[in-house]
């Protein structure tokens, strides 16, 4: 039964059913199972990908070179080989997305929630400052910031995305938050004089939890799209393994959108960025019904 | 009606208050960035021959229209001007008044982006209902991806397979610019129909970007809809399905307003990758012109102006929603 | 679903309308780009003009910072330049039909039949007007600052303009004052109506240019002011129609394209071939390439492309036109930061850099890898040092052997791993500063990176968001090394003052160059003398003394300059540009070919001024 410190949260999962749950929900339709693996492949050329490649070589012979035995993808401007590039820059982009929406979670999920719970005057100011946030449009910022900063480790890039990017969060937290203040357990624990840093934290930010993970995932596509299309206006800095430098290069020094030449060079990364995207999209709907049950469909 | 014309005075008076915030702070931020004006010129001078004190003299005659005075005195004239509807003088045109070259530009962006939003958000709409009427079944698991996947993809991304279909490998429409130079500009149907070709490409790149919001924010809301009791209830009632799918619509399209908003200022952001691809010359190809030429005046000019759009969309979903949900209005 | 199928009928019924209107008006009216029909005069002449991408709104006044005027085509000047480096006076005509040089001026004669587009002859007054306007954009005259001091070499100062009838003019250069290149800047100067640009001007704006000229230091600051003042508002001024004394007359700009058409009332106008010129807008190079893939641009300028995108252009039927340029890129040194002082450094990394394998990589169709450097474009060095002086340059080639002795000799040691270490032990990196746009400089740095790294000095490139920043952070002198235009000739005095002028901390009055190491400019900070061959001598000096000699004489400073460049290496050549065009013989034909480089110096206007382009 429930255990001393009553947490009288909707939902206590115990930790055998949910993984179950998981495994139920994600086998249900194989689009989901796909996603899995595309997310874990991904994942897994992340992190392992650089130790099967030493130092990226140069090759002024062989540039814009078609697929060969050496070269499964082909060579790019320096005759760097593509498939190199490609695996090495799984990394940053995805230790990028993880860091911005990590941060944009940080700051929206936290400032939701006190809006929500506080109401009043803390409510009017912090939902100000996230109109604020979301009404500056946040590309041109970033624009303007990079001539001033030049933000190009994960973690800077996730801490800038994240600084622009955590009004959409911050809203439609407070919203949950304010519809669950109404709901009968919160009453209950303020009536037990539970504190207020234990309300928002224990009982509302498990109930919170599933809808910003859900967030969280859905986020992490734009942050890629974000962080990928700032490298593509040409921002710093320069890397020949970035995915986003190499769809600039491809498309505006190597003409790929004229000669068939560039045209896997400018593939490779848009391909895997597609890829990417898909994967976190199918496994994102078995996330889904895992968290909102209502989806479930009378099987 | 008084308690609508309190709440139509109270958003146009934080409206009025977030426009200054966001003057105030595009002004200090513009003014923060380095180099002046003129340094890209002043090295094309240099480079076309002329002497480094020549150049300097050219750059100071043709670019001198930069203040002398201190921030503050400065930020006090911009705003002194603003409210004479005075945005200043461009820098890099050389004494063009900055009205004149975003009023040149507005239409540019505002018409490509409202046309793509209306198809986007009616052809999201309607495939978000059936996606979450047929979820079960395949075609509505795909719908539902296909939906995710291109509100994924990024704008430049989409912007550049479009050309490549439709440009590149078959020449059906145009790559750049706004209208065939041929044309005499105005009412008439020769010129209209250019533009019209012209746009084709944005406006389905526009679509394209926020179709799957549409699609997934309908989709949700209905399926969130079907689950409520009264629809049950009706069901149970033997309300005829026409009726009942009356009952889904209006409620299930209710908390997309708040989406349309939102849409507006994803919209604006993809609009500097779009105009760039397609040589559109909007609103964002301004600003991002102006950026690299240190054009404070409309660089602040442009920015103004695309954060009202947004503020003025905002107020306008927010109103549309208490006119239109009943339970908001008290 | 009943509800949703109304909605979707109306919108497949709109998508289909708006497409047949689209295309209905499209083939209807049909885009005249392939020139109307084939046969004699006439057709349109689609290109892109290089420096102008073209914004609706901007004025057509050539004296705005962007403005839509077309030089050679509605932009007139009195002579073009030939760009001869042997004799930089040498100019086609133009609005002017021949001229004679004297040592008090200029004396030109105007093309009989010289009209504005609105049919009234080009008279005196356009160009008295003209030359005022230039002192009030700084292009005449002394420095604002200098008043009345006179700076022999710099100064373009034109004390009267006077109508000797039969359109004959005389331009005097104000006594005292000796330009070498007079002729020159007076010939390109931009001239524009009288009847438009008179009324911008106050009547007495030749008093205050005489004042500008005078000794009276304060008049002649306080006229200055004035002058600058009035810059202002011209660069401002909007005229409502184009009035044009070229050969074209700018009809409309929209913002995808400017529309001219053919001036009647041009003097040559019966050598002018096409009927309409189209200048396209772009925003980035592809958009040319795929103007040129549709075979849309009858003339194409110079482009940073790669060679598959070469090998297409011509494969579409483009010629190609090699024509040469006064312009180098360099990695230029900031020898205040250490070891960039250490004259064995910059050596060694020009031994150690393989310039042929970077170019290949960076500009493999407009650019030549450069021979070695000396300060000058190599076809220039080439033409003027003899060939004692050519062999006696250091070419260094790539030679890693010579570049670790070198290193070592400086007190560089090498460790376990392979990687350098500097005299007092720690590793040695270098950050190549390069900046967004440069793309050929980008996808260079990334071959020098890995040469530098593979020799055993970890390099990195780093780029600069804009240019804007770039320039003011390299002139503050805040990168150790970074990418350099240099050798922007052809005039020798220009291209050696860009390397030993402000930049290097020399100021240059009374054809005196003095040396402030601490001057806010000076970010090279080379030695203010260099010893070469046993020989004390000091390059700003030198440079300075350039622009008082005759190209005839110039010959003995340039060999000192080449060989002190070439031995201490301020910065490293790495390639020479080359001008590279395009042009597509299908709607027009007889263009000027390789070699003619008079013409291919200039705009495509020009080349049709003097006869050429010829519809088919």
């Amino acid at each position: 039964m429930a255990t001393a410190t009553a947490t009288l949260a909707a939902s206590a999962r115990r930790r055998r059913p949910a993984l179950a749950a998981f495994r139920k929900a994600v086998t249900r339709k194989p689009g989901r199972l796909i996603g899995l693996i595309i997310i874990v492949f991904f994942v897994l050329m992340g992190i392992c990908g650089p130790w099967f490649y030493g130092r990226l070589a140069v090759d002024p012979n062989a540039l814009y070179a078609p697929p060969s035995a050496k070269h499964w993808l082909g060579t790019d401007f320096a005759g760097s080989d593509v498939l190199q590039e490609v695996v090495t820059g799984a990394r940053y982009v995805l230790a990028t997305a993880a860091l911005s929406a990590f941060f944009t979670s940080l700051f929206g999920v936290t400032i939701g929630l006190v809006a929500g719970y506080q109401r009043g005057v803390t409510d009017s100011i912090l939902m100000r400052l996230t109109d604020f946030v979301l009404t500056i449009p946040g590309l041109p910022l970033l624009i303007i910031l990079s001539t001033v900063w030049s933000f190009g480790s994960p973690w800077q890039m996730g801490l800038v995305l994240g600084i622009t990017g955590w009004g959409g969060v911050a809203r439609a937290v407070r919203a949950q938050a304010l519809s669950l203040r109404e709901r009968g357990f919160l009453e209950a624990a303020r009536g037990l004089g539970l504190s207020r840093r234990h309300i928002i934290f224990k009982e509302m930010l498990p109930n919170i939890a599933p809808y910003a993970t859900m967030q969280l995932m859905l986020s992490m596509i734009a942050f890629v799209g974000a962080e990928v299309g700032l490298f593509f206006l040409g921002l710093v800095p320069f890397s020949s393994t970035n995915w986003g430098v190499m769809l600039n290069q491809a498309v505006f020094s190597g003409g790929a959108m004229e000669t068939p030449d560039a045209l896997i060079y400018l593939l490779a990364p848009l391909v895997c960025i597609l890829v990417l995207t898909l994967g976190i999209v199918l496994f994102l709907d078995a996330i889904d019904e895992l968290f909102n049950p209502r989806l479930r469909e009378r099987a | 009606m008084t308690g609508f014309a309190r709440r139509l005075a109270g958003k146009l008076l934080t409206g009025l208050v977030m426009v200054w915030v966001v003057v105030t702070f595009t002004f200090f931020l513009v003014h923060a960035l380095p180099g002046k004006p003129g340094d890209v010129q002043y090295e094309q001078y240099i480079m076309s021959g002329m002497t480094a004190d020549q150049a300097s003299a050219k750059v100071q005659a043709i670019y001198g229209f930069t203040s002398h005075d201190s921030l503050l005195a400065q930020y006090g004239g911009y705003l002194g001007k603003l409210a004479h509807g005075d945005l200043g003088q461009s820098i890099s045109y050389s004494g063009v008044p900055v009205s004149h070259l975003i009023w040149s530009a507005l239409p540019w962006t505002v018409i490509p982006v409202l046309s793509g939003l209306l198809v986007s958000f009616l052809i999201g709409v309607v495939a978000g209902i059936v996606a979450a009427v047929k979820r079960s079944s395949r075609w509505g698991g795909l719908l539902t991806v296909s939906g995710s996947l291109v509100a994924g993809v990024p704008a430049f991304v989409l912007a550049l397979l479009l050309l490549v279909v439709f440009h590149t490998e078959w020449n059906l429409l145009p790559d750049a610019g706004t209208s065939d130079i041929q044309y005499d500009p105005g009412w008439n149907l020769p010129y209209i129909g250019s533009v019209v070709q012209h746009a084709v490409l944005p406006v389905c790149a526009y679509a394209l970007l926020s179709y799957g919001g549409w699609l997934l924010a309908m989709k949700s809301s209905v399926v969130s809809v079907l689950g409520d009791d009264f629809i049950l209830a009706s069901e149970l009632r033997g309300i005829a399905p026409v009726t009942r799918a009356r009952y889904i619509g209006r409620n299930a399209i209710l908390p997309l307003f708040t989406v349309l908003a939102l849409s507006f200022g994803v919209m604006f952001a993809g609009s500097f990758f779009i105009e760039d691809t397609f040589d559109y010359p909007g609103l964002g190809d301004l600003l991002l012109k102006s950026i690299g030429t240190r054009d404070y005046p409309v660089m602040a000019g442009a920015f103004l102006l695309i954060t009202v759009s947004i503020i003025v969309a905002n107020i306008i979903a927010d109103l549309c929603y208490t006119l239109i949900d009943p339970r908001v209005r008290r | 679903m009943s509800r949703p199928k109304p909605l979707v009928a109306a919108i497949a019924v709109a998508t289909v309308a708006a497409t047949a209107l689209a295309g209905c008006s499209s083939s209807a009216a049909k885009k005249s780009n392939g020139g109307s029909g084939g046969g004699g005069t006439g057709g349109v002449f689609t290109s892109i003009d290089a420096n102008n991408k073209i914004t609706a709104g901007a004025p057509m006044n050539p004296f705005n910072a962007a403005p839509n005027m077309f030089l050679g085509y509605n932009q007139m000047q009195l002579g073009f330049s030939k760009n001869d480096p042997s004799d930089p006076n040498a100019l086609l005509p133009g609005l002017a039909a021949s001229w004679t040089s004297s040592d008090s001026g200029l004396t030109i004669q105007l093309q009989p039949g010289a009209k504005w587009s609105d049919g009234t002859p080009v008279t005196v007054a356009d160009i008295k007007t003209s030359l005022a306007i230039a002192y009030t954009h700084g292009t005449a005259g002394p420095v604002a600052s200098a008043g009345g001091t006179v700076v022999a070499g710099n100064n373009f100062e034109v004390s009267d303009v006077k109508d000797l009838g039969g359109g004959k003019i005389e331009i005097d250069q104000q006594p005292g004052v000796k330009n070498l290149y007079f002729q020159r800047l007076v010939l390109t100067a931009t001239i524009v109506a009288n009847s438009v640009y008179g009324s911008q001007l106050p009547a007495d704006v030749w008093s205050q240019i005489a004042a500008v000229q005078g000794t009276d230091q304060a008049a002649a600051s306080a006229a200055s002011a004035k002058l600058t003042a009035e810059g202002k508002t011209i660069a401002a001024f909007a005229p409502a129609k184009d009035v044009s004394a070229g050969p074209f007359v700018e009809t409309r700009v929209n913002p995808g394209e400017a529309l001219l058409d053919r001036n009647q009332y041009f003097y040559a106008a019966a050598k002018i071939s096409p009927k309409q010129v189209i200048l396209r807008s772009y925003s980035g190079n592809q958009q040319i390439w795929g103007y040129m893939n549709g075979g849309e641009l009858d003339y194409a300028p110079y482009t940073s492309m790669p060679t598959n995108i070469l090998n297409q252009v011509l494969g579409a039927g483009y010629t190609r036109i090699d024509a040469p340029s006064y312009v180098s890129a360099s990695i230029a040194f900031n020898e205040k930061q250490a070891p960039y002082n250490l004259t064995p450094v910059r050596q060694a990394l020009a031994y150690v850099i393989d310039r042929d394998a970077v170019t290949k990589v960076g500009e493999p169709v407009g650019g030549i890898a450069a021979p070695t450097t000396t300060g000058l474009v190599g076809s220039q060095s080439d033409s003027i040092l003899s060939s004692d002086q050519k062999s006696a340059l250091n070419p260094y080639k790539p030679d890693t052997a010579k570049a670790t002795s070198l290193l070592q000799g400086a007190g560089f040691t090498k460790d376990a791993s392979g990687k350098w270490h500097l005299p007092g032990g720690q590793p040695w990196t270098i950050t190549l500063q390069t900046v967004n746009g440069f793309s050929d400089w980008i996808a260079a740095s990334t071959i020098v990176a890995n040469e530098l790294t593979a020799f055993g000095i970890p390099t990195t490139a780093a780029i600069t968001a804009d240019f804007a920043t770039y320039q003011k952070e390299m002139a503050a002198g805040k990168y150790a090394v970074g990418w350099w235009l240099v050798a922007l000739g052809p005039q020798t005095d220009k291209a050696y003052a860009r390397i030993y002028g402000s930049a290097d901390g020399y100021s240059v009055s009374n054809g005196q160059a003095t040396h402030n190491d601490a001057a806010p400019t000076n970010w090279e900070h080379t030695p203010a003398t260099y010893t070469v061959n046993g020989q004390s001598i000091d390059p700003g000096q030198l440079a300075a003394q350039l622009s008082t000699t005759p190209v005839a004489s110039q010959q003995p400073i340039i060999a000192q300059l080449a060989a002190a460049t070439n031995q201490e290496l301020p910065m490293i050549q790495i390639w020479n540009y080359t001008h590279v065009m395009f042009t597509l013989d299908k709607r027009f034909t007889n263009y000027p070919k390789s070699g003619q480089n008079d013409l291919l110096a200039n705009p495509p206007g020009v080349w049709m001024m003097q006869g050429y382009v010829q519809g088919k």
